[in-house]
């Protein structure tokens, strides 16, 4: 009887977001149903995944260059927009080729990209200024709601830039998309929120090419190996994943 | 019991709507001078039919306006009297039909078009001194909101009245063939040959000259003026303690928007300053809301981009009104946000991002690379909405990084194939060429300006540099440049002539290179991500 009305209080507490005045360790609410996740639409990825990207989490794609971190992303705001969700993609520094987007397949009418300002030498104070209002942006559209898939492209920012942040930033990003239907993604050059309830897809990719001799030769996509890292989650595993080239981009 | 109000060609359409105001909230205008109102119950005010017209009359007469008026059972017969009677016409209840009989044919064309026979009652008998009925300048005019859209609607429906004039104008010619001369000759037709030769329209009309009406009354409603000010005791300096005034002017707004179920579609906030100056803000909205904190939000917002340049003294907030937004929700799909929320949140992050920063992009219909355009976000709940697998590629697209500004290059080439790429980008340090595809060559604008020759780059610092002797270069052939070229920006107008390549160097990253043919300079262009 006790422990019936312990678990309804704390059920409706948790409801309220107010499970963290407890003194209790409680277990973790993880969402279970479909709606839950943001797939991407590509069936291994979304198995490794049990069926997408969290929403309600911060998560991040990570890698080096040309490792495919953008085209993977590209594929999550594809497969947003085409299931009637608004996303949003903060473009720190304005790097975004729209018709490479649009080859992907995102519906760019229900896209909200904010730009930040393309810059001959991102350094110093003028690239602290730029990513200040990243993340200023990133806020208020993951408050303001509503959004299936808010994304940040840090991928260009120097590590150093990044590793000055306070180190409470992502936790306040987090708050804030916690509860929400929102699926929030990081783009960058390494791990930086490291959100426990999130995923972490760490991606090594090389590209492709079709043709040996020098005159036939053509970029033909990306092979990446899309490595899923999530403890909490209980996911894991390694997805290889390949992209053709876009055509007439 | 309705009269019926005809005002002499020049009068003031305005007027002759307030002295109808006068007298029953009930009116229509047929055109600018012509008012119809709905007289019952005003005996016991003013007394009997007659004594009513008698005092429209001069009520007009004291406003500078010559009219007639003409009271009968009927909207119909009343138009149709006071367009051939001058003066006072009084028709006594149940004498409709007999008042008519006598009347000619051709008012039946006249009451089709309005503005036609306003004009025509200039030059009458009975209008002679009357046209230059003036206002006298004491009488204050009443305020006309919209006057614009009015006039567009009034265009609207006087050109279908003209249409419609035409045809009325054709049926009274088919009756003079037929011998007949008055209203009542038409109104003593047998209505079962008037519907087998003339058709529903003939009958209609037949009932027109029997003094029937068509329809009941439409009465015009009052445009409202959605608008709220505050006088300021003392000169306020900064947009948060306007954050207060504007909620005390936002919240009563908002009230009567939403008992007239209306909502905003353009704001305009009106600052009276300390200068003697007004500092005008309009602000459109993509849809029509009412809510008073978003309101108050947008255009606080508003006001911090585009701030006043002295204290306050007075602050008036208008809207112009439209019909209220239904919204019909789906149980299938998920809801998108309130245009409110989206509207705020484009404003809050227009004031951080800069105008023109955020939006829907859009591709345009060019081959110049990188071309894109920018469009307002405003997303539908028409979604596609379909299933992932079948509107997407079964395998993901690569994706480029692109440089809005492309990087200037030192490339090394053999055989015209870049062989090294270096730059004094940080981050970007380049390496030896791994893999490499190309060249594709584009080009396009040449004929849009001067090209080729000497054609004029635009360069991001604005300057202007000339390919050719005036630019460094940078292209070299095996061995290394020393300098680099600004790197050019590609405005609609300019055209380009470049070789694009993709490479893959030894640092792992796959970039896109070009190089630019008249200046012979290569860039990096974007990263393939």
């Amino acid at each position: 009887m006790a422990n019936s009305a312990l678990a309804t209080l704390e059920s409706a507490l948790r409801a309220r977001n107010l499970d963290r005045t407890l003194t209790t360790a409680l277990p973790p609410l993880e969402r279970t149903d479909p709606s839950a996740y943001a797939p991407a639409g590509l069936t291994d990825l979304d198995a490794c995944l049990r069926s997408g990207l969290p929403r309600g989490q911060v998560s991040e794609l990570a890698g080096s260059r040309s490792s495919g971190r953008l085209t993977l992303l590209w594929r999550f705001l594809a497969a947003a927009t085409r299931r009637g969700e608004i996303a949003a993609f903060i473009d720190t520094l304005d790097r975004l080729d729209v018709a490479s987007a649009q080859a992907a397949g995102i519906d760019l009418d229900r896209l909200l990209w904010i730009r930040g300002h393309a810059m001959a030498r991102a350094e110093g104070d003028v690239l602290e200024r730029a990513l200040d209002r990243a993340i200023k942006a990133l806020s208020l559209v993951v408050q303001a709601g509503g959004f299936g898939l808010v994304a940040i492209d840090l991928a260009d920012v120097p590590p150093v830039a990044l590793k000055r942040l306070p180190f409470n930033t992502w936790l306040r990003v987090q708050r804030a998309v916690e509860g929400s239907d929102t699926a929030c993604v990081l783009v960058g050059p390494e791990p930086l929120a490291r959100s426990a309830g999130g995923v972490t897809l760490t991606l090594d990719g090389r590209t492709s090419w079709t043709g040996e001799a020098d005159r036939s030769r053509r970029l033909s996509g990306v092979d990446m190996q899309v490595r899923v890292v999530s403890p909490r989650r209980r996911v894991g595993g390694t997805v290889p994943v390949a992209a053709t080239a876009a055509t007439g981009c | 019991m309705v009269g019926v109000m005809l005002a002499a060609a020049g009068s003031d359409a305005a007027m002759v709507l307030a002295v109808g105001r006068e007298f029953s909230p009930r009116l229509e205008a047929f055109g600018a001078l012509e008012v119809s109102l709905d007289l019952d119950g005003l005996a016991r005010v003013f007394g009997d039919a007659r004594t009513i017209a008698h005092e429209i009359r001069r009520t007009a007469a004291d406003r500078g306006l010559r009219v007639r008026v003409a009271i009968a059972g009927t909207c119909t017969a009343a138009r149709l009297l006071v367009r051939h009677r001058i003066g006072v016409t009084v028709v006594e209840p149940g004498g409709d039909a007999l008042a008519l009989a006598g009347l000619p044919l051709d008012l039946l064309a006249e009451i089709a078009a309005p503005q036609a026979d306003a004009a025509a009652l200039g030059t009458d008998g009975d209008s002679r001194g009357v046209t230059a009925a003036a206002r006298p300048a004491s009488t204050p005019a009443p305020a006309l909101h919209g006057r614009a859209g009015r006039s567009a609607q009034a265009l609207g429906l006087s050109r279908a009245q003209s249409d419609e004039q035409k045809q009325v104008q054709a049926l009274c010619h088919t009756f003079r063939q037929w011998g007949l001369r008055t209203l009542g000759q038409v109104a003593a037709l047998p209505a079962d040959d008037v519907a087998a030769r003339l058709g529903q329209f003939g009958v209609e009309w037949q009932r027109r000259a029997r003094g029937e009406d068509a329809r009941p009354l439409v009465p015009a409603v009052p445009e409202e003026r959605f608008e709220q000010a505050l006088e300021l005791e003392w000169p306020i300096e900064g947009l948060e303690p306007l954050s207060f005034v504007l909620g005390r002017l936002m919240e009563p707004l908002s009230a009567h928007l939403e008992r007239k179920d209306r909502g905003a579609a353009v704001l305009h906030v009106r600052l009276h300053l300390v200068t003697k100056t007004v500092h005008a803000r309009s602000l459109e909205l993509p849809t029509p809301m009412r809510d008073a904190r978003t309101l108050r939000t947008l255009a606080l917002l508003d006001l911090e981009s585009h701030p006043p340049g002295a204290a306050i003294d007075r602050v008036v907030v208008a809207v112009d009104p439209t019909p209220g937004r239904i919204v019909q929700y789906s149980l299938l799909t998920r809801p998108l946000p309130a245009p409110e929320q989206i509207s705020t949140l484009m404003a809050r992050l227009g004031a951080l991002m800069g105008e023109g920063r955020c939006g829907s992009p859009a591709p345009v219909d060019s081959w110049r690379p990188g071309a894109f355009t920018m469009r307002p976000f405003a997303p539908t709940d028409e979604g596609p909405a379909v299933e992932v697998s079948s509107a997407l590629p079964s395998v993901p697209v690569t994706a480029l990084r692109r440089f809005r500004h492309p990087v200037p290059a030192r490339v090394a080439a053999e055989r015209g194939a870049p062989v090294r790429v270096t730059t004094d980008r940080r981050g970007l340090l380049g390496g030896r060429v791994e893999r490499a595809a190309g060249p594709w060559r584009t080009s396009g604008g040449w004929w849009e300006s001067e090209w080729p020759g000497g054609a004029r780059m635009q360069t991001p610092e604005g300057r202007g540099a000339h390919g050719g002797a005036g630019t460094a270069a940078v292209g070299v052939d095996a061995t290394a440049a020393a300098s680099v070229t600004p790197a050019p920006l590609l405005p609609p107008s300019q055209p380009w002539d470049r070789d694009e390549w993709d490479v893959t160097l030894s640092d792992g990253a796959t970039y896109r290179l070009f190089r630019q043919r008249d200046a012979d300079a290569w860039f990096i262009d974007g990263i393939v991500d």
